[in-house]
């Protein structure tokens, strides 16, 4: 398996969470929704790879997070090529929705570049105070409002990107009727992925419309209607 | 010397070159070389742990880090015996190392149908049977019995089991038995108690000891230790083990600056 070695060059506080700028060449950064799995050179307290997400940030260098509290700028990292399935912005979406449910909006922030350059809309539909530091970065034409009027305009977006903790996903489905079948989109789904697909631990199952699938290999980016309101 | 008729013999030859393995659980049930480019450096390949029916993951399934490691809980999600071995026999069969396929033992009855499917297959090595938590000398015995057969087999034990099952593991003397990581409890993210299994190099202490028991009781042991660098490997084979077992160590991103060089 390739692997490719950077360094963290500088590290910037995204709300609650902590990104990190990366000198990888562009070829190898992952696209948002899909991971990178990175560890520390020299480390001893890194035991598992760190999963890292493209978030928003400068376009001309890979910005990722959330980066844990203990990285330096300064660190050398290992990294394996970027997995997983990310988003996947249709070309045509031009009123875009993010949903960050009761997570930072960081990796759905990624999504907005690519959106603004069709002349999508983006709406990020969001219950909590943006800290300063996202405000701050964040483009202007992003409208930030409740998700009760994401709920209230449900045939509004003709794209929406979700990112909730496996963990939310009943919750987050409750919040919809099954009958609203108009939802076209795209969920990433947060969990602990260790293995990262060497190993179908079995820890990152999914269980989806058809079947239990791995985040690590099949997501952990998944089609909305695979993945909302299946019990389990 | 008179060999005892009454007696089961179970030691049967077992060749591990290099000494070197995976545990189970840790690299699918499948060898995967272009994924897994170190696989040219173990000796045999241990399958995920697979069992009678199929087997969906825990519900409270978890990856839990704390300071020198993690424990992780699935529940071995896995699509049973015989949907693994239409899956799987082919690349079993043309796999460049020789397989273990690792079945959970769940009565020896079940036990027992497995293991007959298994032995016509190609490129089978051994068998390695996950006893269940708790498991007392009555069951091994009755697991060891129904397991009998063609192969090797090779019980799984944690460090706990080690010494709960040490006189009847000496008197059965398989052809070799797998010290495998021990079990823990943590608080998941919800609060409640999340038991599993412990992976990372903070386990090593225990795990050595444990084999060095194993040892003096005239066992040959595998040892899955929560090995992160080579002295580790250096000492569990200068101790005696026959073989080591490599954990979570292979999830690592850089095996070769962080691990298999050195």
């Amino acid at each position: 398996m390739t692997i490719f070695f950077a360094n963290l060059l500088e590290i910037i506080q995204q709300g609650s969470e902590i990104a990190g700028m990366i000198d990888l060449p562009a070829k190898h950064w992952p696209r948002p929704g899909q991971y990178l799995p990175c560890q520390r050179l020299h480390s001893d307290a890194d035991i598992l790879p760190v999963n890292l997400f493209r978030v928003l940030g400068d376009p001309d260098l890979l910005t990722v997070g959330p980066v844990p509290r203990g990285w330096q700028p300064g660190d050398q990292l290992a990294c394996a090529p970027s997995q997983g399935h990310g988003f996947d912005l249709p070309s045509f979406a031009r009123r875009v929705g993010l949903v960050p449910y009761q997570v930072s909006p960081m990796r759905l922030l990624a999504l907005v570049s690519t959106a603004l350059e069709q002349s999508a809309e983006v709406a990020m539909f969001y219950d909590f105070d943006l800290h300063d530091d996202l405000l701050d970065r964040m483009p202007s034409q992003v409208e930030v409002l409740p998700l009760a009027a994401l709920l209230d305009n449900l045939d509004w977006p003709d794209y929406l990107a979700i990112d909730l903790e496996a963990a939310t996903l009943d919750q987050f489905s409750d919040q919809f009727s099954p009958q609203d079948n108009q939802l076209d989109g795209e969920v990433l789904v947060q969990t602990a992925m260790p293995c990262r697909g060497l190993g179908e631990c079995g820890v990152c199952v999914i269980k989806s419309r058809h079947s239990w699938r791995l985040a690590c290999v099949d997501g952990p980016v998944f089609p909305i209607r695979e993945v909302l309101h299946v019990a389990g | 010397m008179w060999l005892d008729e009454e007696k089961n013999l179970f030691k049967q030859d077992l060749v591990l070159d290099p000494p070197v393995l995976n545990s189970s659980g840790i690299l699918g049930f499948v060898p995967d070389l272009h994924g897994m480019p170190y696989l040219s450096g173990l000796g045999a390949f241990i399958t995920n742990p697979i069992s009678h029916r199929p087997r969906k993951p825990a519900a409270n399934r978890a990856c839990i880090r704390y300071a020198g490691g993690f424990l992780l809980h699935s529940g071995h999600p896995n699509p049973g015996i015989t949907r693994s071995i239409a899956r799987y026999q082919r690349r079993w069969a043309v796999a460049p190392m020789p397989i273990i396929i690792h079945l959970l033992a769940e009565s020896p009855d079940t036990l027992a149908w497995m293991v007959r499917k298994i032995e016509g297959l190609e490129n089978i090595l051994a068998i390695e049977l996950g006893l269940p938590p708790g498991c007392e000398s009555a069951a091994l015995l009755a697991f060891m019995e129904a397991a009998q057969g063609e192969l090797p087999v090779i019980p799984c034990v944690n460090p706990e089991q080690a010494v709960t099952l040490l006189s009847t593991l000496s008197d059965l003397k398989p052809s070799a038995v797998h010290l495998v990581e021990p079990r823990g409890a943590l608080p998941g993210p919800d609060g409640e108690i999340v038991q599993g299994r412990l992976y990372g190099p903070g386990i090593f202490p225990i795990m050595l000891g444990a084999a060095r028991c194993l040892i003096q009781a005239g066992l040959s042991v595998i040892a899955s230790a929560g090995i992160f660098d080579r002295w580790q490997i250096d000492t569990l084979l200068n101790t005696g083990v026959m073989a080591v077992g490599l954990g979570s160590a292979l999830w690592q991103v850089d095996q070769e600056t962080l691990f298999l060089h050195h």
